[in-house]
């Protein structure tokens, strides 16, 4: 069965009857997910930042419409978690308002502008320091900085990695499953 | 069944440490109900191959990891759900060496187990490997001569266990097929049907979705049904009423909301060495011997990824494929005990992760680490961990939703964990180079959860008796990998199936 099917896109695969209805089901559900605009969890201001933020930390190449802020908005109004956390962390919820407060002090004292009005070359320094815990700014006082990076990135790499089109870039059929 | 009606056991728990004792209770005519307090499915039509759709086999009530090697819960140490955490186990079957029992005796340190290989564990290993269709070579290399064959023949071997052979041929290390409870031929069950062969679709860790592998819910669960027993799904228990003697005349447990109560001659607590202890801990119960939460141990489980020039399709056939026992007691080890070694396959979303989370790539060097996934294998070991005073779970003063404390957990590795991760960090680089990879890393991890209410022969030191009885409790038993007195050098599953089935023996002989 193997890339026989992937002649097309993968959304034909999704659509064969290579792919089971559960499996399928997962997959348009995703798919079908119209991006977040107005956010539940955060106000409209930190979601623009963790949208920046995610801008950084992912490359579209092809400018797949993957909205990757959004379930992690959604995550965080549920009071969804994904069974642990590090005790030296606060709970989510507060570790991401206390980054996104964070990233723009640390903006301000590197470059004297707001995280919005950097240049992305700038946001990656900022990041940068964020994720080598050298991030200065009085947010980050109650906040692990490495810890709480490490934290982030693996929830944006995990929901971005999570859609079909990034999985369709890096080569994974494996949705194929009968 | 009223709320008055007195069954003789209440399991808690439908893990690899709940269901198989629950069926052996059943099947000889007991009246028992199990409460579990994850949901029933039904894996042919609910599970998708989606590693994100498939969250909701993890136990995600938030736990609290401490230490210097803080442990990661959720997909990689818990589960729930009818079948707990074997609804996401890889089905590695592998079973312990008579000298994993004697830690204590051959090393001076950790503990030895009360329990004899031949008499109390290798006859149930010859029963669960007939019972659940495990698949094996023909002839195993490693540990005594076995009584019996495995089942079936084992399952293919995938792109990442045909590069361990290659590699550990160069290097003069022995492999085999790895011996996986998933079937390479149809098997009947009963109480369930027919269970398909495996597909090799590599999703053992998002779920099975046609009964290949062996996970409660389509084996010991579907058989103990098939007896008599009730399974009621989406139960939580909370707490036990008990006489004036202290045995449990009741089990408390929240249903839809409310609280419910389910009375009882016996209980038998199969919650995982996580859930195991803390309700312990929340009622103050079985715990004289001040060693629940204690003891904490989680194998070293040290990964090795790296890129091969061909495309590996690493998300296909049963990840665990081939493994080596010729680390089991190396050569002038500086450390003690020892670990096997085992070919692994990765789904994509699990990669991505662990890029992120152990490397910390982003942004242009996650995307160009990530192009490369179809080209991934990966070697990693399953090692001794000894238990120390500074590992272990304690009650935190942060509630989840229920108003129940959440479990705080210790871990840092010891200087033996060290030396022993060290020593398999090396041998793994050594077998992926010859092997042909490039771009080599490491993924460092701790798996599976040991320890917290351990089995010994003295109740000041030990939580259960080597039958799992309470010391304290009479009529309380304890089924899961909380009470191994060590950690083993192999994948528990399989022992612990094999100690509920001889604690439900003999406690039916009593």
């Amino acid at each position: 069965m193997e890339n026989t099917s992937l002649s097309g896109s993968v959304l034909d695969l999704i659509n064969s009857d290579h792919v089971t209805p559960a499996t399928r089901n997962a997959l348009q559900n995703r798919l079908n997910q119209p991006p977040i605009t107005e956010p539940k969890f955060f106000d409209e201001k930190q979601f623009k930042r963790l949208q920046l933020t995610c801008n950084q930390l992912i490359i579209r190449l092809n400018k797949e419409p993957i909205d990757i802020a959004g379930p992690i908005d959604i995550r965080l109004a549920n009071g969804i978690t994904n069974g642990w956390r590090y005790d030296d962390l606060p709970n989510d919820g507060e570790a991401y308002r206390l980054f996104l407060t964070g990233i723009n002090q640390t903006a301000e004292a590197l470059f004297d502008h707001s995280f919005e009005t950097i240049t992305t070359e700038q946001r990656d320094a900022v990041l940068r320091a964020v994720q080598q815990g050298e991030a200065t700014g009085p947010a980050w006082q109650n906040l692990p900085t490495d810890r709480f990076f490490e934290e982030l990135l693996t929830e944006v790499t995990e929901v971005y990695y999570s859609h079909p089109l990034a999985q369709q870039q890096i080569g994974y059929t494996g949705m194929a499953d009968q | 069944m009223t709320e008055n009606t007195i069954v003789d056991a209440v399991v808690i728990g439908t893990g690899a440490g709940g269901a198989p004792l629950l069926a052996r209770l059943a099947m000889a005519g007991l009246k028992v109900v199990v409460l579990e307090a994850g949901k029933f499915w039904k894996a042919t039509e609910d599970f998708a191959t989606d590693e994100r759709a498939q969250d909701f086999l993890f136990w995600n009530d938030e736990r609290l990891s401490a230490g210097n090697d803080p442990i990661a819960f959720g997909r990689n140490n818990s589960g729930t759900g009818v079948g707990g955490s074997t609804l996401h186990y890889t089905a590695y079957t592998p079973r312990l060496q008579p000298d994993d029992l004697r830690l204590r005796t051959d090393f001076g340190v950790s503990e030895d187990w009360p329990l004899d290989y031949q008499r109390d564990i290798e006859p149930y290993y010859d029963e669960l490997e007939q019972f659940l269709g495990v698949s094996g070579p023909a002839q195993y290399p490693w540990g005594p001569i076995r009584k019996t064959s495995y089942r079936y023949g084992p399952l293919p071997v995938n792109g990442a266990g045909r590069l361990m052979e290659k590699g550990c041929r160069e290097l003069g290390i022995r492999t085999s097929p790895a011996a996986n409870a998933a079937l390479s031929a149809p098997q009947f069950q009963e109480g369930y049907g027919w269970r398909s062969a495996c597909t090799n679709r590599g999703f053992c860790q998002a779920g099975c979705n046609n009964g290949a592998k062996a996970s409660m819910d389509v084996t010991f669960i579907p058989l103990a049904i098939q007896h008599g027993a009730e399974v009621r799904a989406e139960c939580f228990v909370t707490g036990f009423e008990r006489d004036s003697q202290g045995r449990i005349t009741a089990v408390v447990y929240e249903q839809d909301g409310q609280e419910q109560r389910q009375r009882c001659l016996n209980v038998f607590l199969c919650a995982g060495a996580i859930e195991t202890p803390r309700l312990l801990l929340i009622n103050n119960v079985a715990n004289s011997s001040q060693q629940v939460g204690r003891n904490l141990m989680a194998h070293t489980a040290l990964q090795i990824w790296g890129e091969f020039e061909q495309e590996m399709q690493p998300w296909r056939g049963i990840p665990g494929a081939v493994i080596s026992e010729d680390t089991h007691r190396p050569a002038e080890a500086d450390f003690v005990g020892g670990y096997l070694l085992q070919s692994i396959g990765v789904m994509p979303v699990t990669y991505a992760s662990q890029l992120a989370r152990g490397r910390g790539l982003w942004g242009q060097s996650l995307h160009e680490a990530m192009s490369r996934y179809n080209h991934v294998a990966g070697i990693n070991i399953m090692g001794e961990c000894l238990p120390y005073e500074h590992n272990f779970l304690e009650l935190s003063d942060e509630k989840d939703s229920r108003g129940l404390p959440k479990p705080r957990v210790h871990f840092s590795m010891g200087e033996n964990e060290e030396r022993l991760t060290s020593h398999a960090n090396q041998i793994m680089r050594e077998v992926w180079a010859a092997a042909g990879a490039r771009n080599l890393w490491a993924f460092p991890r701790n798996a599976h959860i040991i320890g917290t209410a351990r089995m010994g022969t003295d109740r000041e030191t030990a939580v259960v008796d080597p039958n799992g009885r309470s010391f304290d409790i009479p009529n309380l038993y304890i089924s899961d990998s909380s009470t191994f007195p060590s950690a083993l050098s192999v994948n528990p599953a399989l022992t612990i199936m094999a100690l509920s089935l001889r604690t439900a023996d003999n406690f039916l002989k009593s």
